[in-house]
């Protein structure tokens, strides 16, 4: 048998290079794309419908934050029948925008070619940054209902709205459009895509849609979201602020951030210009200085006064690995987009009936030589219902989108584990998620988000990148706990108030009783009881109102503080707040040090900010 | 202070509740913060002297102030105290769990007493224990007992007769009894020992199996001896029998129970001069003359046993060489030159880490079941015990 088998084998090895072999054949994007959806966010069916979702939602506010629209967008998702496909249903997905609309001639473009983007690489805080999500969307409904992704879109100038089916030409990475009409529409401006998929529809849980709109509706304070769901009413989620982030423009980029290929196709973006003047120009952080660090480090003048285009492999190289032991400045950190502290606040209200929350924005720093910015906002929710040994609901947000799946591996989660809540008063499992009725989001912005995979459902956990989240979860943390220590002792004064009045009636009587004392003495041991304990409760009680106090002014300065961040006349006596700022309360050491570190930055940042202001109203006047 | 003699009778105890809860009310009625001190029940608080033979309580007491935060505890006292005054009254005795369920039913049943409410069984014995701390007294002497556990008792000679709560006197011939095993109530003070036949000695084997097992083999038969298993750590009943044996018998009482820490301080000491936790009721309960039989550490050599090391990562193990090393330097007991050999035991379990078995002697010979037997009266005989 077993020579057989053998014998077997070698004749099928012999006979392999005796036959012609297989021309080696290019495949189109689309095909890749097409045959790996799984990559992109299609791997499964319920993760088909978030995806699909989220990809329309993700364009329709990239559309509108461009075109300086406060946006407005309306997302229905529905059952309609039995999918094709084992266990599925057909689902269709509609989002609709106030967005600028799209040219008719850009359509297939968008919706049914794969890179064809208009963020791509630019260094950009925006949610879409290769084109590729909207494509595998319309892909996805081609391959499981045959149908592409119905499109209506108006522009400004347009009288009538453009309508049609986007197909993708897999075979040649091409849109395609069909039943191409105009017809009436009363929106002004406005896109409108609808996708019929298979798929399944997970409401509910961290992977499930409304947990996706809630979350979109936090990190973006500026969107009114109106959706209907599967066996739901209609919801509305109003906007809290009207002010559209401001998305920075894009840096050029740092040459410390780049790899030997990407620094010589770089240079070709500059067609004929000398080497010092592409060097200066096409990277941040690049001056004179740097120029003549690089002669004093070995390149020759004259390799710097060369045309770009007339540069060998071997100059870039010289150049690029002179350029990494230059010591340069760190990127600039003004690309990055941030919520702020103010908007989350507000924001973080819509998510249901909150008891108190603290909010973190880190300033924008450089981690793994990219800029970003961590904000984290964390919220106890009145409704107890969650059992109370349930892990925190746990938000993830990269550049303002939800990330849902995968979250043992995120950076965000790794750092929320590093740090002891216990500390703060929060329950917590050794390196375990805390437990509670919390909600804490994690928004990290940046134009260059490193994602572990395509289908970006998880930020690689680089140390630097942990370290900065920590350090913002920290901070939330110690504001937290200032709620969570004052609601315990405020709690622990009740329970003894409540101690009088319960066991103090009980005691006497029982001591009446065995000793057989007449009414009179009891009514005397009554009131000297009261007394005796009416001490404790006295002092008890002024220790509770103090508590109330703090809380109260606790809160009034924090009220304060947002006021002075949005310019709003401070509510209260200006004195007052000056109390506020400067009040410490009667804790142990510690834990009074921290506070005074707190505050102290909290005046620090308010104050900085005031400046920024007045700085930003001071160039308006010039 | 209620202050009394720890072996002062029951009969005074509703006198003295009654006065302590007088002068509550009195200090309440002049709205004053009464105060009350109990004895404190904890080894820095135990004294130790061979000539008395068991641990005793020391000067300190523990206070407990009327506030916010004891008004609980004290609410609870007087309504636990309540019960067991009435049950001093009319004779009636309870288990402690039974408390815990009669008190459950009257806080039920009266809305006003709600907030005294038993969580589970250990905050009412807690209570019940809090009473007997202020009135110096046991536990048994207001009528509270634990369940009986362990002191199954086996002779050829012993004939116990016992007086009945109603004056009835049975008497039981443990001869007439096969290799069934008598177990002594809760109130070793109303059974009278006699012997038909002159007592050797009595030996107390840690493991009620083992004890067993050497009853099945002939042991009893074979000598004239009285043989007990404890069940582990002694309970009341055991500690109480053991005494009654000691007093009324004067035979020469053997302990024989495994060679780790554990059963040294835990099982050993407390059967001999009490626990820290019961000052107040040692006296009464534990049997200074009882020798430690083994297994020694030089048994190990001397009839070739099975020991084996200790494991480092087991909790309880580790725990419990802590605690000898803490017994050497603080328990009194150990620390008396007449329980020289005792913590010179403890010593050689933290130095070497290893421990033996009792069982270990049955594979000694192990086509020979009676070697355990022969081994025990070979060191009876040579005197080769602590």
């Amino acid at each position: 048998m077993a020579t057989e088998q053998v014998t077997s084998s070698s004749s099928k090895n012999s006979s392999g290079p005796s036959r012609p072999a297989k021309g080696i054949t290019t495949s189109s994007t689309a095909e890749y794309f097409a045959k790996n959806l799984q990559q992109v966010g299609f791997s499964s069916q319920t993760k088909a419908v978030l995806t699909t979702l989220k990809e329309a939602v993700d364009n329709a506010l990239d559309a509108c934050e461009e075109h300086g629209i406060v946006p407005e967008v309306f997302v229905t998702v529905e059952k309609v029948g039995p999918g094709s496909l084992k266990n599925s249903d057909q689902i269709r997905i509609r989002v609709e925008d106030n967005g600028p609309g799209i040219e008719p001639d850009d359509v297939p473009k968008v919706f049914g070619e794969y890179l064809a983007s208009s963020k791509f690489g630019r260094g950009r805080c925006s949610r879409g940054q290769q084109g590729i999500g909207i494509s595998a969307a319309t892909t996805w409904a081609q391959l499981t209902s045959a149908t592409g992704a119905k499109i209506q879109t108006k522009t400004a100038r347009m009288r009538k709205a453009f309508s049609a089916t986007v197909e993708v030409d897999i075979k040649h990475n091409r849109g395609v459009l069909k039943d191409k009409t105009s017809i009436d529409w009363e929106r002004e401006h406005g896109t409108s895509v609808e996708f019929l998929i298979d798929g399944r529809v997970q409401l509910n849980g961290e992977a499930g849609l409304i947990s996706y709109l809630n979350g979109t509706a936090l990190v973006n304070p500026h969107l009114k979201l109106h959706y209907k769901l599967p066996e739901l009413e209609t919801q509305t989620v109003d906007r809290v602020t009207q002010s559209i982030p401001e998305v920075p423009e894009a840096t050029e980029p740092h040459p410390h951030t780049m790899k030997l290929g990407e620094f010589i196709a770089h240079s070709h973006l500059f067609g004929r210009v000398k080497v010092k003047e592409w060097l200066k120009r096409g990277f941040s952080r690049v001056n004179e200085a740097t120029l003549k660090d690089l002669t004093s480090s070995g390149i020759k003048s004259a390799m710097l006064e060369k045309s770009v285009d007339a540069a060998s492999e071997s100059d870039f190289k010289d150049l690029f690995m002179s350029m990494q032991n230059i010591t340069l400045m760190a990127p600039s950190t003004k690309s990055v987009l941030s919520i702020g502290e103010d908007s989350l606040s507000k924001s973080i209200k819509r998510l249901g009936a909150v008891d108190f929350f603290a909010v973190v924005s880190r300033k924008p720093t450089i981690c793994d030589f990219k800029p970003v910015q961590v904000e984290v906002a964390i919220a106890r929710l009145e409704d107890r219902a969650i059992e109370a040994d349930a892990p925190i609901q746990v938000l993830r947000f990269a550049n303002r989108v939800p990330l849902q799946f995968d979250k043992s591996a995120c950076a965000i989660v790794q750092a929320i584990t590093s740090v002891n809540w216990r500390a703060y008063g929060i329950a917590q499992p050794r390196e375990s998620l805390p437990q509670g009725p919390y909600i804490l989001a994690v928004s990290i912005v940046s134009p260059f988000i490193k994602f572990k995979n395509a289908s970006k459902e998880t930020i690689d956990a680089s140390d630097e990148l942990v370290e900065e989240i920590r350090r913002a979860l920290i901070q939330a943390g110690q504001k937290l706990s200032k709620h969570i220590r004052k609601e315990v002792k405020a709690n622990e004064l009740e329970e003894k108030l409540r101690h009088i009045e319960q066991f103090g009636p009980v005691l006497v009587e029982g001591l009446c009783r065995l000793t057989k004392a007449s009414p009179e003495r009891k009514k005397r041991a009554e009131e000297g009881l009261r007394k005796l304990l009416g001490r404790d409760a006295q002092a008890t009680e002024e220790e509770l109102l103090k508590a109330h106090d703090h809380l109260e002014a606790q809160m009034a300065r924090e009220a304060a503080l947002v006021a002075l961040e949005d310019g709003v006349p401070v509510p209260v006596d200006a004195d007052e707040v000056e109390a506020f700022l400067e009040e410490e309360y009667e804790e142990s050491p510690p834990k009074k040090a921290s506070q005074k570190q707190a505050s102290q930055k909290k005046t620090s940042a308010a104050s900085s900010k005031v400046s920024q202001k007045k700085k930003v109203s001071a160039k308006k006047k010039k | 202070m209620v202050s009394r003699g720890p072996s002062s009778g029951a009969g005074d105890i509703p006198q003295l509740s009654r006065e302590l809860c007088e002068r509550l009310l009195q200090d309440l009625e002049r709205a004053r913060r009464p105060i009350l001190y109990a004895t404190k029940c904890s080894l820095d608080n135990a004294r130790y002297s061979p000539k008395v033979g068991y641990l005793t309580p020391g000067p300190k007491k523990v206070a407990t102030e009327l506030n916010v935060s004891s008004v609980k505890k004290m609410s609870r006292a007087i309504f636990m105290l309540e019960i067991l005054l009435r049950n001093l009254e009319t004779g009636q005795v309870n288990t402690k769990r039974e408390l815990y369920y009669i008190s459950k039913g009257y806080i039920k049943h009266e809305s006003s007493l709600k907030p005294l409410d038993f969580g589970d069984q250990d905050e009412s014995d807690s209570t019940i224990d809090f009473i007997c701390e202020l009135l110096e007294c046991y536990r048994e002497e207001v009528n509270c007992y634990a369940n009986d556990r362990g002191g199954q008792t086996y002779s050829q000679h012993l004939v116990v007769e016992e007086t009945m709560p109603d004056g009835e006197k049975a008497v039981i011939d443990l001869s007439k009894l096969g290799t069934s095993a008598f177990q002594p109530k809760n109130r070793p003070q109303s059974l009278k020992l006699s012997v038909k036949k002159k007592i050797d000695f009595c030996l107390i084997v840690e493991s009620e199996g083992t004890a067993n097992t050497l009853v099945a083999n002939g042991f009893t038969k074979r000598h004239n001896c009285i043989l007990i298993g404890a069940q582990g750590v002694p309970s009341n009943a055991v500690r109480g029998w053991c005494k009654l044996i000691q007093d009324q018998l004067a035979a020469p009482l053997y302990f024989f129970g495994d060679l780790d820490a554990y059963t040294l301080q835990n099982i050993y000491r407390t059967l001999k001069a009490g626990s820290a936790a019961s000052l107040i009721r040692n006296s009464d309960y534990s049997a200074p003359d009882v020798r430690f039989l083994g297994v020694l550490p030089e048994d190990i050599k001397k009839y070739d046993l099975l020991d084996y090391p200790v494991k480092e990562k087991d909790a309880q193990e580790v725990r419990a060489l802590k605690k000898a090393a803490d017994a050497l330097k603080n328990d009194p007991f150990f620390q008396d030159k007449r329980n020289k050999g005792l913590a010179q035991i403890l010593r050689w379990l933290l130095e070497h880490k290893r421990r033996c078995e009792q069982q270990a002697f049955f594979t000694v010979d192990p086509r020979d079941p009676t070697m355990p037997e022969k081994i025990i009266v070979d060191k009876i005989k040579r005197g080769i015990y602590v």
